[in-house]
């Protein structure tokens, strides 16, 4: 008989997308009675102020709302209470870590920019590890499965996945970025026209 | 809504139906149309159609944490957490809790529930396929466990019924693996699926259809009299369909049974034993616990139909114990429990597909393709028994291709507002063969909240499925890379366990001789036949095809034999 208890799962993520896992503890008995508490999750305001630059990065205000505007920055840091464990905290807190040993706050833009590429290219290399796979289940479903680490998912994909969801699917992000169709009421095979947004539902 | 409350105060009705999901649905509107009073007992709370569908119409944002599940949902619903978040912010409401609803794992089986009004149905994944000739034949050729007491034929007038009823979109194929039905107009493929069908017919001779699911593509007149209308193409049937495009008892069987005035419903109830009384060796009714009060009553009928989900149903037999039946009820085969099945997935391919760059599609289709059976079929033998079939399809990435791909800044923002390549995958279903081993039995001490005894499982999968996944995976990459796709990647997980496909079934099979089995061909219990086993509990053998239509085919069968039973007087 297998103990599962301290399994640490990999559980997918959003039909359809490829989201990251929040690990989850695969409890073996009911009468195990766990209190479901995340650990505290706590950033500093200057952490925030961090998190809150870094989305507005990879999404910045254009002709349509950035990150900041949309509330991304609440929602990423809610996120990472309420849906990661343990490990996402501390290897997303390390991250913030990094870039406050940077100083990163007080750096001009185009640095901002460069120190990003270089997260983001040493978090390929961390990403490799965790062998993600799409995986396709009944009802045509796609869902990620990743091969379990120890380690929390990297910084960058934390806060990237995080701004990405947090953006496109807020309301203003939505609309401003993608035909909303909420009731299509038909289906049909279509041809692109030039510089046609995507179909949002 | 006409809500029929009024319990009859001496507790008699022609007929009782255990649970309201798939098959008990079906069972009442069988029963009530045929002029029975029937009882339906449902364990859990009540959702009425439409106006309990609490996120069918909600945008993205309104959902906290925007369909991710949070650490404290995964513990309430563990099971549904281990492979997948089916119970998430957007359908959460239509799973089962699985802390408060506890079973024990003797090994791990992951059981998915759904205890309210319409069960199971309320999430189905619709896909509707007829079992073929040599499903109901290959266990005698094969000296498989025992031979199945009907064949296609007996069910073929059952399944057109129910597929009238019910509105399966698709297209008629003539295919003996894959049997035609009575079909609503067919989905549309989109560009690349019909060059990958086009390829698979041209270079492996391998048919290739659409899937066929339960959808009002064009609601019959007969739909749209019981409110439903057509498909709105928003692929969001699991949050429950306020359009009743998508069937489920809610939209389907229970209005269908509620219109002949003689169905009464009960909720939160949860029928614990069927009563026998020896002197006639029948089931006089049925006792149930009130899962809010615990208040236990009888309930009293003539017949008694157990739809409850193959497990649960199996539980209730073997909960039944009388003189007759010491260890559970129908159960001097010693079969109630055993020879678990489900259908094994989580292993298939992807691929990319590069051009199609102007093909697009408007509206989400709540469908796939399916590609039929081609193992162990025609001149093809294996080294392993049966077969399995493919779901899958391509779509175009979206946004969420960002978050694997690197960039970020204001052209990767404007590049994520068009829609990215083509991408095609297809997982496998596979058939699970029956195997006595593989049982829920109930624990002899512990109990659950309600004063029953809890279920344990100790079943997993053989060394035929886990030879057929590999060439589950295998064909799936293969057929890939023939259509010509580029990075095909084959995957097959390991972390999956029998229920995962959520089509558990055979705890209480048919059969012709009552020493192997515990049902009879018109699935009533061998030794009290007014009792009838309608749910997957009654599958002999599992086929790859998804078999909720075939226990609503079989479903109508014995509601029929019923009734022409009672007429008789022969129960």
């Amino acid at each position: 008989m297998m103990d599962r208890r301290n399994a640490i799962r990999n559980v997918a993520l959003l039909v359809g997308g490829a989201f990251s896992a929040p690990t989850l503890m695969a409890m073996n008995h009911w009468e195990d009675n766990l209190k479901a508490s995340p650990a505290a999750f706590a950033l500093s305001d200057n952490q925030k102020l961090i998190v809150a630059e870094v989305a507005e990065i990879i999404i910045p205000k254009t002709n349509t709302p950035g990150a900041k505007d949309v509330g991304v920055p609440d929602f990423v840091v809610m996120m990472i209470q309420d849906c990661y464990r343990k490990p996402e905290h501390i290897s997303f807190a390390e991250g913030l870590a990094d870039l406050e040993n940077k100083k990163f706050l007080s750096l001009s833009s185009s640095q901002k920019s460069e120190i990003l590429k270089q997260v983001e290219s040493n978090s390929v290399e961390q990403m490799k590890v965790y062998q993600v796979q799409q995986t396709k289940m009944g009802d045509n479903d796609d869902r990620e499965q990743m091969k379990e680490q120890a380690k929390g998912l990297p910084f960058w994909r934390l806060i990237k996945e995080l701004t990405l969801l947090g953006y496109y699917t807020s309301e203003q992000g939505l609309k401003s970025s993608f035909d909303y169709v909420p009731i299509p009421g038909k289906l049909e095979m279509t041809k692109l026209k030039p510089n046609q947004k995507s179909f949002a539902y | 809504m006409n809500l029929n409350l009024k319990v009859d105060k001496t507790h008699r009705y022609d007929a009782i139906v255990v649970g309201s999901g798939m098959t008990g649905g079906m069972a009442a509107k069988e029963l009530t149309e045929k002029g029975l009073q029937v009882l339906m007992i449902e364990r859990g709370r009540e959702v009425k159609h439409i106006e309990d569908y609490d996120t069918a119409m909600k945008g993205p944002w309104e959902f906290q944490h925007r369909g991710k599940i949070s650490i404290h949902s995964a513990e309430e619903y563990w099971a549904n957490s281990r492979f997948g978040n089916l119970a998430n912010e957007e359908t959460g409401e239509f799973f089962t809790d699985d802390k408060k609803n506890p079973y024990i794992e003797k090994r791990p089986f992951d059981w998915i529930r759904a205890y309210h009004t319409g069960g199971k149905s309320m999430h189905w994944g619709r896909q509707s396929y007829r079992f073929n000739k040599n499903d109901f034949e290959a266990n005698a050729k094969e000296g498989i466990a025992i031979d199945w007491p009907i064949r296609y034929e007996d069910l073929e007038p059952w399944y057109t019924h129910v597929e009238k009823f019910v509105g399966i979109s698709g297209q008629k194929e003539n295919l003996e693996v894959l049997p035609d039905g009575h079909f609503l107009p067919a989905m549309p493929m989109s560009a690349p699926e019909l060059y990958f069908k086009e390829q698979m017919m041209k270079k492996l001779n391998r048919p290739i259809t659409i899937g066929r699911v339960a959808n009002l593509t064009k609601p019959q007149p007969w739909h749209t009299e019981l409110g439903r209308a057509s498909c709105q193409y928003r692929s969001k049937c699991s949050r429950g369909c306020p359009y009743g495009a998508y069937y489920s008892s809610l939209s389907g069987s229970i209005p269908a049974a509620r219109k002949t005035n003689k169905l009464t419903v009960l909720h939160d109830t949860i029928a614990s034993e069927i009563i026998f009384d020896e002197k006639t060796q029948k089931a006089t009714g049925v006792r149930v616990v009130n899962q809010k009060t615990l208040a236990v009553e009888e309930y009293f009928a003539k017949i008694i139909f157990l739809n409850a989900g193959s497990m649960n149903s199996a539980a209730l037999l073997l909960n039944s114990k009388s003189n007759r039946f010491p260890t559970g009820f129908g159960n001097d085969s010693d079969q109630v429990g055993r020879n678990i099945m489900d259908h094994h997935l989580g292993v298939g391919a992807n691929a990319t597909v590069e051009g199609f760059e102007d093909d697009y599609i408007f509206g989400q289709r709540p469908n796939a393709l399916y590609i039929p059976k081609f193992r162990n079929w025609g001149t093809d033998k294996r080294d392993y028994l049966r077969g399995f079939g493919y779901q899958g399809g391509a779509s175009r990435s979206d946004w969420k291709r960002g978050i694997t791909t690197d960039g970020f800044g204001a052209t990767f923002k404007e590049d994520m507002t068009k829609p990215g390549s083509w991408v095609m995958g297809f997982g496998g279903f596979g058939e699970v063969l029956p195997n006595p081993e593989n049982r829920m039995y109930l624990d002899k001490d512990k109990k659950d909240p309600y004063g029953i005894p809890m279920i344990v499982f100790d079943a997993a999968f053989g060394e035929n499925e886990i030879a057929m996944r590999k060439d589950m995976m295998n064909a799936a990459v293969e057929m890939l890379e023939v259509a010509g796709f580029k990075n095909v990647a084959g995957f097959n997980r390991q972390d999956t366990h029998l229920g995962l496909g959520i089509h558990d079934m055979g705890t209480a099979r048919m059969g012709k001789d009552p020493k192997t089995s515990v049902l009879n061909k018109f699935n009533q219990v061998h030794a009290a036949k007014n009792v009838f086993v309608t749910d997957g509990a009654a599958m002999v053998s599992s086929s790859c095809v998804n078999p909720s239509i075939t226990y609503m085919a079989m479903t109508a069968r014995a509601a029929n034999h019923a009734v022409e039973e009672l007429k008789k007087q022969n129960l």
